[in-house]
């Protein structure tokens, strides 16, 4: 599978990993050494998917390191400066080459380099000087280490190591360790700090920078996995786009996440959209189930009450509105007969049932939507159950009917479509309810009902006892390839739709 | 253990009779600081005068310096001992100000690491820079809060209490 991203030199990186799994498609992590390559029937993306890499630790060191090997052979300086300067312009080379050639002398000032290291490079030496005495520690016994920058502002080795150290293990910099000396903004470079700092100190220096590389480079994103050390690279996607696809990536460790903001697999759902939704959820939902079930509102002024005793001749606390309860009319109406309220067909008790009517649809709505978004979102917590039950499942399976372990992998699989599936149903849920209602509309409730219920059947197979599962290998295994090819319709029918700006939302999309 | 914590307690020593040695040498205008007790040279006690042009002009400020086991590591304390009323320094005396915060310790959650204490200060530093700070309070860290809205909003009063100050620690 040729890489289109690729716009960095051409190492082979990603041979490290030997995860590929072509059911989902696009997954693509280069070669397998040692296996037959599996080629996939298309090597062309689906609408939903975005081309992306996965990036281990030492390629991430590689990157850095070709870039600023890049960049030192243009400007002619040495990779320690050249190192400083590009952290200073956040790893960005075109915003580097262009202040540079306008001001060398301003940038490298700036930049904390001194100007003169490159044209007689000056080597860092741990050495004692006679006659020192350490502006720190007013240590001056004869032999004493120490250390300098360009700037000869002199210190001994040993507060200049506690000084590194602090830096690093304790205020987390990397980007900008300046001289200790007074007002000095030279930076302490990456030969420096080798030089003097401990090798865990070091190592965490090393990290930090790599981290800051990442971090400062919009087209790569860590994965946010816990304890996954890999970086994710795409290129396709910047901030602009996030209207119009769900940029979703998977790392080698298997999690799959938003790239464009870094929370879990929400597709078919487009950024802002899942924001708002995840809001609303928490400030609402439970409110308005409770809301919903125990109040009404004033029907002039919309107030939420809850009757808490007394008759039903309400007295709105707010507009002094005065009404009945039971049918929401106004209170002058039901004159004496108040007691068994038979105005129900007075005017005014119809219109006010009439708004009260369309709050609580409004809110009847939100809950339908919600209700099925937790529902799966319940599932999904459940996942984690459910593929232990397959495990032993499986176990079971080997025993009793002497099939052997890859004879069962139809069961893990099915598993891991099942969640899968509930994820992408959940957050259809978030996207329909923002949807404006028109014919297309009714398309994407279609195909979000055909994987519903082929979910569920799915879900009703899988729990069947142990016995009948074995004879059911077949069954089952259709049933994940249809429900995962549902899935797939569903996401690129709502991609292309995205693409063409075909949905309309209820809100306004900034 | 002990090696160490003795060798850090005497580079703290050496350092400050170094710079109590140069304070004495080539002392500052309006500075004066030394130790309580020339035993202990973790405790001092500085005057610093008001600057001029402000209300705290012709006042003699007194203050301790407490110093921690691992100076020039940590910075020092100060706390004045004569009544003072300023937005920057606490009811109690104690100087809040951005030279005495060591590094990842920002009570105030805005100081650059540039700002504040590296080992490379000192007494005469810190001392220069609260004269500054008194001539020109920072209102946006108070740490006396009444100070902090009669300075900004009543300035004649302002000037007024710390006059007053000034008398009394002049004994007048």
């Amino acid at each position: 599978m040729s890489d289109a991203s690729d716009d960095f030199d051409d190492y082979d990186q990603g041979s490290e990993f030997d995860f590929e799994d072509e059911s989902f498609g696009g997954s693509d992590y280069g070669d397998n050494e040692g296996f037959e390559e599996v080629k996939p029937e298309s090597t062309k993306l689906k609408a939903y998917e975005v081309a992306h890499q996965v990036l281990s630790t030492a390629d991430i060191q590689q990157r850095q390191d070709s870039q600023i090997s890049q960049v030192a052979s243009i400007l002619g300086l040495s990779r320690e400066s050249v190192t400083v300067l590009l952290l200073y312009f956040k790893w960005n080379n075109d915003r580097l080459l262009e202040q540079y050639t306008e001001d060398p002398e301003g940038i490298l000032n700036k930049a904390g380099i001194s100007a003169d290291d490159d044209s007689k490079k000056r080597e860092y030496k741990i050495k004692p000087v006679d006659g020192f005495m350490c502006d720190i520690c007013c240590e001056d016994r004869p032999g004493l280490m120490t250390f300098a920058l360009e700037c000869d502002h002199r210190f001994c080795y040993d507060c200049y190591k506690q000084y590194i150290t602090q830096k690093i293990m304790d205020e987390g910099e990397s980007r900008n360790i300046q001289c200790p000396g007074d007002s000095c903004s030279l930076v302490v470079n990456n030969e420096g700090i080798r030089l003097i700092a401990e090798d865990r100190v070091y190592r965490r220096y090393l990290t930090l920078l790599n981290r800051t590389f990442v971090q400062d480079n919009e087209h790569l994103r860590w994965c946010p996995a816990p304890n996954c050390e890999y970086a994710i690279k795409c290129d396709d996607v910047s901030t602009k786009d996030l209207k119009t696809v769900v940029p979703t990536v998977q790392c080698a460790c298997g999690y799959r996440f938003c790239f464009g903001c870094g929370l879990a697999d929400h597709q078919p759902c487009i950024c802002v959209l899942v924001k708002k939704w995840i809001k609303k959820c928490e400030d609402d939902s439970e409110t308005a189930n409770w809301i919903s079930a125990n109040t009404k509102e004033c029907p002039k002024c919309m107030a939420t009450i809850e009757k808490n005793g007394g008759c039903n001749h309400m007295t709105c606390r707010k507009c002094k509105y005065e009404f009945c309860w039971i049918c929401i009319g106004s209170w002058a109406e039901h004159g004496t007969s108040w007691y068994n309220c038979s105005r129900y067909d007075e005017k005014s008790g119809v219109e006010a049932r009439d708004n009260q009517a369309k709050s609580r649809a409004s809110l009847e709505r939100y809950l339908h939507y919600y209700n099925r978004y937790a529902n799966h979102e319940q599932s999904a917590k459940l996942d984690k159950d459910l593929y232990l039950r397959t495990e032993k499942k499986m176990t079971q399976l080997q025993s009793t009917s002497g099939m052997s372990w890859i004879e069962v992998q139809y069961l893990a699989q099915a598993s891991a479509v099942l969640q899968q599936c509930r994820q992408t149903l959940k957050w259809t849920y978030a996207f329909a309810f923002y949807l404006e209602q028109n014919n297309q509309t009714h398309l994407f409730e279609d195909n979000q009902k055909d994987l519903e219920m082929a979910v569920e059947q799915l879900s009703e197979l899988f729990e069947k006892p142990i016995q009948e599962l074995a004879g059911l290998k077949v069954t089952v295994m259709d049933k994940t390839a249809y429900v995962n090819n549902r899935r797939q319709i569903l996401l690129e029918d709502t991609a292309k739709g995205l693409r063409d700006g075909r949905w309309w939302y209820q809100v306004e999309i900034k | 253990m002990y090696k160490s914590q003795n060798s850090r307690t005497n580079t703290a020593v050496r350092r400050l009779m170094t710079e109590y040695k140069q304070l004495i040498n080539e002392a500052p205008d309006g500075i004066s600081a030394g130790p309580i007790d020339e035993d202990n040279f973790f405790e001092w006690e500085c005057l610093i005068q008001g600057p001029e042009d402000t209300p705290f002009e012709g006042g003699v400020f007194p203050a301790t310096l407490t110093f921690p086991k691992d100076y020039p590591l940590s910075p020092p304390t100060m706390k004045f001992t004569c009544d003072m009323f300023h937005p920057n320094v606490y009811k109690d005396g104690t100087v809040c100000i951005s030279i005495l915060h060591a590094p990842g310790d920002d009570p105030n959650m805005y100081e650059s690491a540039s700002e504040r204490w590296s080992p490379i200060q000192s007494v005469e530093k810190i001392l220069i820079s609260v004269m500054s700070m008194l001539a020109e309070p920072n209102d946006e860290s108070g740490a006396n809060i009444d100070a902090c809205k009669v300075w900004r909003n009543d300035r004649a009063e302002y000037n007024r209490i710390v006059k007053a100050n000034v008398r009394k620690t002049l004994g007048l």
